[in-house]
């Protein structure tokens, strides 16, 4: 059997049953103390002056960490501006600030102390909204503009837009006045999608201890153990291989895990304390540190009466929260696909990234593209229903083919998308045209059907490296700093490096990302190691095949082609008693027995986008995915139950399609609480909702009726045998299918804001029942 | 205040020294270092704490572990037997219905309960009763086709 292309089962499964895997918060130092945080009450206020004194004092208490503790580091960090403090120094940007830390022996002594600190704030007038947070006249939330330390950043985004838009990102096609002027029809519409949460069980959670001043360890679940350790040793003034970043095994990640969080203050508190510090963050505390990107889409579509889309554009509004992460270039990634996976000649698309009061956002799953795709697969229901078009076809016209220029300037390879939708479409029995009439009535029960379709890039230019190390007695070890945190990674790579040598899959172990000894990667994000990482492990691979196999056709003098390798060693083919065996193969190629075989690889991808035009390579590959729902809607309570869902996506290749399936009920489940009832509610910017006692996670009886996951293999000549990305491909599809599905129910009534709660639905059907009768 | 409780705990009794706002949580991980239970919420919401006591299904982050006293307490780790996995272990591997893992204790626990009150449950019955047990990872499907899988064994 081939290890690529089949259900490998799970290389970390015994572990995880068993209850042995070790997360972070398992770790135990000897001697570790405790950490709890002061945070700001405030969204947004002057921080006068803080005195830790009587904290300081408790019994049990080792250090107390504030602003006066960042002198002589470097106190700014951020993953494309340095804009966040490792705690609050002039100001509070936002309610859950980090303000000043404890470490105690024990947690309540660390939880007794922060109540201790003396604070004076003098509030400063705070901005909620993103678009008003846009504007001129908001009050600013930085006043310095921070410098990016990473060229890459500079080059390729244009940040400092002005007041608080942080980044703003521009791309486009043709002439879009004149493509409206010759629309048969034009629809304007705005969109929002709320700030929700990523929901990963396991909390925010960091291990520091320094080993000496110069050498600090971190033990923390996090998705991007390089760029961690980058932006730890640029705070400590220490030279990158001075931190070593290991991760354990991840209680769940779907993006909210790719920035430091709390690792800057764990690392602080440590290192005043001498002495190593855990600090878990409680469920409230992960509310105030993280969260999707609330949007803000503007949208205006010139269409023909053939259905054909002739002019679009499209203004994007990110809410960054108080500090900008990797927003400048999230809401890039929103960008050039704001107008859909759709031929359109003429457009005009910008995104802003903007700072509000709120608690940080970040990436999470689907990044910009969820908010974008809200809006243009809810604007192609409207514009079918209003032609009377089969909303499959009216789709399936404007679908972007093999080979099509993007709006990008570049040129499309393994383009799935028709498939993809086609393929969802069958698998909720999709009648075509008919489907365009209201759906089936009983009391005030209404069915209907939607769609939705997407494409999103991955993350380009960035490069992953990986070794692979074969041991004497022919067992594997994958050198990597991808991180597992449920999605599959170290299967599929161990199904990858097998395929790569000829082994079992069982002779291959890959390793938990540690800094000290894995090699380079730029973040285990926006569905990009089995591509990326996925040609790094297999190219590794290779080379020590060919290590082996040249020492082989040198003893057993035979060409290289002549020979087979297998686990055990070499064989010229169709002789297999003229063999050698791995450490045979050592002594050829060492003079002795004993070593190991190494290969290694620095996969890179070249690219990028030109700030000024928007033009250039944004993809290493294209990710392109369909869902289609069905669902029954109660006119009367506004209560929707999802009786049918198909997810598909072109992956590519399907190395582990078992754990695509996972990765795609995953993404399906997280973006069916966001298209029904996940919401994160700030009131004047203070949590309303910001625990799991109130903010609902779908359980198990949210689960649809029926659910399939849905696979097209259009090979990408680049991938590691053609495969691309999987993990975050369906969320964005899943809540305007939803909603096309609900709209399409209840005839025609559009909702244009998440979460679809049974309060809006039967305010919609209201609304339009008053118009119904102002128009008799 | 700490008092003295006797509780069994995975097979063994044990005498523990517990604080009266301990919960059985905090006992089992930082004093018994039974680090297999996790705690994702604290207010009995997620389920990554489950353990049974007397066999029935408890969110362990929302009980007093001075209410153990006297009774009996399983954790993940004392499922397994002589290396060998429970069969609702073998049956969460068989079906991979898991992805990070991080619930996956808990869950576990959970259809252990379930199962001893209820050998044959029907979908209805396994939605509403693993409805406290959240999976971010979404890996529902398959923890319901494990279910079903033991129940048609008689497991
Ligand atoms: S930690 Fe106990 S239910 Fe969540
Ligand atoms: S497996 Fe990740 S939360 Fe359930």
């Amino acid at each position: 059997m081939s290890a690529v292309g089949s259900d490998v089962p799970r290389v970390d499964g015994n572990a995880k049953v068993s209850g042995s895997a070790q997360y972070t918060a398992d770790i135990e130092l000897p001697g570790m103390l405790h950490a709890k945080a002061l945070r700001s009450p405030h969204p947004h206020a002057k921080l006068v002056s803080v005195d830790v004194s009587k904290a300081a004092a408790l019994p049990g208490v080792i250090a107390v960490v504030t602003r006066d503790d960042l002198e002589g580091l470097n106190p700014y960090y951020g993953a494309v501006v340095e804009d966040q403090p490792v705690l609050a120094m002039e100001r509070v940007r936002c309610v859950g600030d980090v303000v000043a830390a404890v470490a105690a022996e024990e947690r309540e002594i660390a939880e007794e102390a922060v109540e201790l600190i003396e604070v004076e704030y003098e509030p400063l007038p705070a901005v909620f909204d993103v678009v008003e947070a846009a504007a001129p006249e908001a009050p600013i939330i930085h006043e310095e503009r921070f410098e990016t330390q990473a060229a890459i950043f500079r080059e390729q985004l244009n940040l400092n837009a002005g007041g608080n838009v942080c980044s703003v990102f521009r791309a486009g096609d043709g002439d879009v006045d004149a493509g409206f002027a010759e629309a048969d029809g034009i629809f304007e519409n705005t969109y929002r999608m709320p700030p929700v949460q990523h929901g990963h069980i396991e909390p925010h959670v960091a291990t520091a201890v320094w080993e000496s001043p110069n050498r600090l360890v971190v033990h923390t679940p996090c998705q991007n153990a390089v760029g961690l350790q980058e932006q730890l040793a640029r705070i400590f003034n220490l030279p990158e291989s001075g931190v070593r970043v290991v991760v354990p095994h991840v209680g769940g990640g779907y993006g909210g895990k790719t920035h430091a969080r709390l690792e800057p203050v764990t690392a602080l508190l440590a290192r005043k304390a001498g002495r190593p510090v855990q600090w878990v963050l409680t469920r409230e505390e992960v509310f105030l540190t993280g969260r999707r990107y609330g949007g803000f889409v503007r949208m205006k579509t010139g269409f023909k009466r053939d259905g054909s889309l002739v002019a679009r554009e499209v203004e994007v509004f990110y809410d960054l929260g108080a500090y900008a992460l990797s927003g400048p270039a999230n809401a890039k990634t929103g960008s050039y696909v704001a107008s859909g996976p759709y031929r359109v000649p003429n457009r005009r698309l910008t995104t802003y990234a903007v700072y509000t009061n709120l608690p940080p956002a970040g990436p999470y799953r689907g990044v910009g593209v969820p908010h974008v795709a809200w809006a243009y697969e809810s604007e192609m229901d409207r514009i079918a229903r209003h032609l009377r078009m089969d909303p499959l076809e009216l789709r399936l016209k404007n679908l972007l083919q093999e080979g099509d220029i993007f709006v990008t300037g570049e040129s499309l390879v393994s383009v799935g998308i028709s498939d993809c939708l086609r393929q969802a479409a069958a698998g909720i029995g999709w009648r075509g045209r008919e489907e365009q009439a209201d759906g089936a009535t009983e009391g005030s029960l209404r069915r209907g059907k939607g769609l939705a379709v997407i494409m999103k890039s991955t993350t380009t230019p960035t490069a992953s490296a990986a070794s692979v190390r074969l041991n004497g007695d022919g067992s594997v070890m994958l050198l990597t700093s991808s991180t597992e945190m449920g999605q599959g990674v170290r299967t599929c790579l161990a199904q990858i490096v097998a395929e790569g040598l000829g082994f079992p899959v069982e002779r291959v172990t890959v390793s938990a990302p540690d800094t000290d000894v894995t090699p380079y990667d730029k973040s285990t994000s926006s569905s990009r190691t089995t591509f990326h990482m996925g040609n790094a492990a297999l190219r590794a691979a290779e080379e020590v095949r060919d290590q082996l196999l040249e020492a082989g056709a040198r003893a057993l003098e035979v060409d290289k082609a002549d020979l087979e390798l297998a686990a055990t060693g070499v064989s010229v083919r169709g002789v297999p008693d003229r063999s050698l065996t791995i450490p045979q193969l050592l002594r050829v190629k060492y003079g002795d027995a004993v070593g190991s075989i190494f290969g290694s690889c620095n996969f890179q991808v070249k690219g990028g986008l030109d700030p000024k035009t928007g033009k250039g390579k944004a993809a290493a590959f294209w990710f392109f995915a369909a869902c289609a729902a069905e669902v029954e809607v109660d006119a009367e309570t506004g209560k929707v139950r999802v009786l049918d869902i198909a997810t598909s996506v072109d992956v590519g290749k399907a190395i582990n399609p078992l754990q695509c399936w996972l990765q795609n009920e995953g993404s399906m489940l997280e973006a069916l609480g966001a298209a029904f009832f996940e919401e994160m509610v700030f009131e004047q910017g203070q949590p309303v909702n910001g625990t799991l006692l109130e903010y609902m996670l779908p359980s198990m009886e949210d689960h649809p009726e029926r659910f399939q996951s849905l696979l097209v293999e259009t090979p990408h000549p680049d991938g590691p045998f053609g495969a691309k990305g999987a993990g975050e491909a369906v969320i964005p599809a899943v809540a305007p299918a939803i909603g096309n599905a609900v709209a399409n129910a209840l005839g025609g009534v559009n909702i244009t804001e998440l979460p679809l709660r049974p309060e809006r639905i039967v305010a919609a059907l209201a609304e339009r029942a008053a118009g119904a009768s102002r128009d008799k | 205040m700490r008092h003295l409780i006797t509780a069994t705990v995975n097979g063994r009794e044990r005498e523990l020294s517990v604080k009266s706002n301990q919960t059985l949580l905090d006992v089992l991980r930082d004093d018994l270092r039974l680090k297999g239970t996790h705690e994702g919420c604290s207010v009995g919401v997620c389920g990554s704490c489950t353990v049974l006591v007397d066999g029935k299904p408890v969110s362990s982050c929302l009980m007093l572990a001075s209410n153990a006293e006297g009774r009996d307490v399983l954790t993940i780790e004392g499922l397994s037997r002589d290396g060998n996995l429970d069969p609702v272990q073998q049956a969460f591997l068989d079906h991979q219905a898991f992805q990070c893992g991080f619930c996956t204790p808990g869950m576990i626990m959970a259809v252990k309960g379930l199962l001893n009150e209820n050998p044959k449950p029907d979908q209805v019955e396994v939605r509403d009763y693993l409805s406290g047990n959240i999976c971010r990872c979404g890996t529902y499907v398959e923890v319901m086709a494990a279910i079903e899988d033991l129940a048609a064994k008689g497991q």
